[in-house]
């Protein structure tokens, strides 16, 4: 409640913000510091462009403090976090990000960080590297590479160099294991599910729960829910993943067979129109829907919009569309829950993804790549994991000597045939 | 129930009141008998239940059945918007988000000066109150009704010595209150809470939970579905071996307490966490309360350390002469109610509705009943039970004449 005594600074908190999760970042705060202190970013213009909060604010730091001319926009207009925005500004850093944002301004603020011609980009959704194709050419043809967050992000790049249109090296972080077994699986599916319910104030236990798409993402928040309780059910097209999605003990089935019962929604496929304007009517009344796809298009927002015959909020960050006798419910606008309408990622869990953009990004300054989209070698992807562990405390058995051995007899066929 | 909201004070607390009814089928199924039998019409229902978007519902059902409703909550657990919306609607409402300690203690005051009949209370605070400084008021009582595990404990104590004077309906012994409400409810909701105060993941996090009732089973319970490995404390063997079943390690808080990352002080008891334990654990511990308070952690010691900083909202660092941190969350308080929405609303939907039917018996029965600790009966418990259940469409079992005469067998 507002009590008369004047707070701290908006750059306070989020100062207070950044320190709370470098404290808890043991791998950008270590390892990555170490790696990077070599000079080779001394200089070089990066653009960082993921969701601005915290975390992010944090990795831009790691980057500057190894020497780099950090520019930070964020990756949507409804995640970025003002008191975050003025903590970097009071740290001087250069922001061309402010909260509140729409679209429109959110794009302008993606060219103003074109316009600083970054040599390297750190990506989410690859926002940043489309655009620029696009907009800023010349610039476009100066990068020397980019370093790209998420799967739909990487799906974009591909689909790129694919048409040999992608004049530099792109690494591809999502592919890195310490980001997408972890990250997406984790990370998303702990926090999707988190703002859920800090949304709405609902119980998972019991609740029937639809998950639409089976991805890293889609598995994770099916495991934490039904670890919580829910009854969980799964659309997917990919054969597949369906098949896994049975074995994992989820019930699979089209929207005609799992929607009519849902009580949730979660979009997980990282396309647009997983809940699409056909599926409206295969909805019951009171379902809740969110998404923890990268698009804000996975549930056509529109055709909400267009079919119902009003719209109310009952609560923060609720929408509710009165569709004939039924009442639809939409967290954040369709945005990424657990980012437009929560904290975003476990604070642990992001120190493993940026320490793979982070390292991803000094790779490409410090190796000569083909144009086209890599991964960082599984060296460092296990360097990662090591450096983690370590700072739990937890130590690595070796393969012994006589085990290789006895491995590589069993591969050539031997002594086991008796 | 609310379908048009009370109030213009103020509007969006009246929408999340709104939005509550939604999750409350059973409350909303009952509310319309209690009215029509008439039995709370012109009493005086007074309410010391966490003050928020759920327990505004039972209040207004209450006036909708004929009550005269008056409120009273301490500041730090009230919801200040639903507050003022309740008062628009026309209830007597003694509870400030604002308020201080002496603050609270006059709105107490002043809701005693209602004169209730009933007492709906949580952690038996009202009751503990009334019967200390206004013994006239409990004399006219016709009853009560106790929230809570903790709250129960004390009036039995109230009971043993003699003290208590009114009958009082032990809501929380109800198995449809402790076996959700407790479980689910507060599991859930404390769990979730400190995720979302600390931004932290729990996979693979050392927590702790200390005592194995039915309110640290659910914190258990939903903070091993997160990932997170979990140690129990407990001082009874039966509880010890279940948390043992229920594939938790158990281990004493001085055995354990150099490992933990995060502890959730679950007894409802006094001093559950010493300063001695505090002393042992790691650099950066978090501890918190679920569904007890404040009183369970060395907030004594804490606070007289005199090093008290808010690094986060909801988060208190206190440094330690040994040089080391540790964290407490929402001031000690159980953080789902301090700190965030309470629990969820179903389970309330359960437990508030016992509450109303609590009401209603002690309307009906209390002036023939002597004091003491009184269940809620099996019918009430079944009517609950099956407006849920009729509501999710689930469809129970009939008992035939073959299986009541094979149950009669031997």
């Amino acid at each position: 409640m507002s009590l008369s005594l004047p707070g701290p600074t908006p750059a306070a908190v989020g100062t207070a913000k950044i320190e709370w999760v470098r404290r808890r970042s043991p791998v950008l705060d270590g390892f990555v510091r170490e790696r990077l202190g070599d000079g080779a970013l001394d200089g070089v213009t990066i653009a960082v462009v993921v969701h601005l909060e915290a975390k992010t604010a944090f990795l831009a730091t790691v980057l500057a403090d190894a020497g780099a001319d950090v520019v930070v926009a964020g990756s949507n207009p409804r995640t970025t976090r003002q008191d975050v925005v003025e903590a970097l500004k009071e740290r001087g850093m250069t922001v061309v990000a402010a909260a509140d944002g729409d679209y429109e301004s959110w794009h302008q603020e993606m060219l103003a960080a074109a316009d600083y011609g970054p040599t390297y980009i750190v990506d989410d959704g690859a926002e940043l590297t489309l655009r620029m194709a696009r907009h800023r050419p010349e610039l476009f043809a100066r990068l020397k590479g980019v370093s790209e967050e998420t799967t739909t992000g990487t799906a974009r790049l591909q689909a790129i160099a694919e048409t040999g249109k992608l004049p530099f090296p792109a690494m591809t972080a999502n592919n890195a294991r310490c980001k997408h077994l972890f990250d997406n699986v984790y990370g998303t599916g702990q926090t999707g599910i988190q703002a859920m319910l800090r949304l709405t104030n609902r119980q998972i236990a019991g609740t029937h729960l639809v998950v639409v798409g089976y991805g890293f993402v889609g598995r994770g928040t099916a495991r934490y829910a039904r670890a919580l309780g829910a009854h969980t059910y799964v659309i997917e097209t990919d054969p597949v993943r369906a098949l896994e999605a049975h074995m994992d003990g989820h019930t699979v089935g089209s929207p005609a067979d799992v929607l009519p019962t849902a009580e949730m929604v979660f979009t997980a496929t990282g396309g647009v129109r997983a809940i699409g304007e056909e599926d409206l009517a295969l909805l019951r009344h009171d379902v809740v829907l969110a998404n923890v796809g990268h698009s804000d298009l996975e549930i056509d927002v529109e055709a909400l919009r267009r079919a119902a015959t009003s719209i109310v909020h009952p609560r923060e960050a609720v929408e509710t569309f009165r569709l004939g006798d039924r009442d639809v419910h939409l967290l954040s606008s369709g945005a990424l829950v657990n980012i437009a309408g929560g904290s975003g990622h476990p604070v642990e869990i992001m120190d493993l993804s940026f320490a793979v953009q982070a390292v991803g990004t000094h790779y490409l300054a410090t190796h000569e790549l083909r144009p086209g989209v890599h991964v960082i070698p599984e060296e460092l992807d296990n360097a990662i994991a090591v450096a983690k562990l370590r700072s739990l405390g937890i130590s690595l058995t070796q393969t012994r000597a006589n085990q290789k051995e006895d491995v590589k007899e069993m591969m050539d066929g031997g002594h086991h045939d008796e | 129930m609310s379908d048009a909201p009370p109030g213009d004070v103020s509007d969006d607390a009246a929408r999340r009141i709104a939005w509550a009814a939604r999750g409350m089928p059973v409350l909303s199924s009952i509310q319309e008998g209690l009215t029509a039998r008439g039995a709370l019409n012109g009493l005086r229902i007074g309410i010391g239940l966490v003050l928020e978007p759920k327990t505004a519902n039972l209040a207004l059902a209450l006036q909708h059945a004929g009550a005269q409703v008056s409120v009273h909550c301490r500041g730090r657990l009230t919801t200040e918007g639903v507050a003022r919306a309740l008062e628009a609607a026309g209830l007597q409402v003694y509870a400030e988000r604002a308020a201080t300690q002496e603050r609270d203690a006059e709105l107490a005051r002043g809701f005693f000066q209602t004169r209730p009949d009933i007492l709906l209370d949580d952690g038996a605070e009202l009751i503990r109150l009334a019967h200390r400084e206004h013994p006239d008021l409990v004399e006219d009582m016709l009853g009560a009704a106790e929230e809570t595990t903790s709250g129960v404990q004390a009036l039995r104590v109230m009971h043993e010595q003699g003290v208590l004077k009114i009958p009082v309906i032990a809501v929380s012994d109800s198995r449809i209150k402790h076996l959700f409400d407790n479980v689910y409810g507060t599991g859930q909701s404390c769990v979730m809470a400190l995720l979302d105060i600390t931004n932290l993941q729990l996979a693979g996090r050392l927590v702790m939970v200390v005592g194995y009732g039915w309110v640290g089973q659910g914190v258990a319970r939903h903070a091993a579905a997160l990932g997170a490995r979990v140690i129990v404390s407990e001082i009874d063997a039966v509880k010890a071996l279940q948390a043992l079943h229920d594939g938790h390690r158990v281990q004493s808080l001085s055995d354990a307490a150099p490992d933990v990352e995060i502890v959730f002080a679950a007894t409802g008891v006094a001093g559950a966490v010493t300063r001695a334990h505090v002393e042992r654990m790691q650099d950066g511990v978090i501890l918190c309360t679920a569904g007890g308070g404040a009183f369970e952690l060395p907030m004594g010691y804490l606070n007289a350390l005199g090093t008290a900083t808010e690094v986060r909202p909801s988060v208190t660092e206190y440094a330690t002469p040994a040089g080391k941190t540790v964290l407490v969350i929402g001031q000690g308080d159980c953080l789902n109610c301090s700190d965030a929405e309470g629990n969820p609303i179903e389970v309330m939907d359960l437990s508030l509705s016992l509450q109303a039917f609590a009401a209603e018996g002690i309307a009906t029965e209390g002036r023939n009943r002597p004091p003491g600790i009184y269940p809620v009966s099996p019918q009430i418990e079944t009517a609950v039970a099956q407006a849920r259940l009729r509501h999710e469409g689930a469809t129970l079992e009939t008992l035939t004449e073959e299986l009541f005469a094979a149950m009669h067998s031997w």
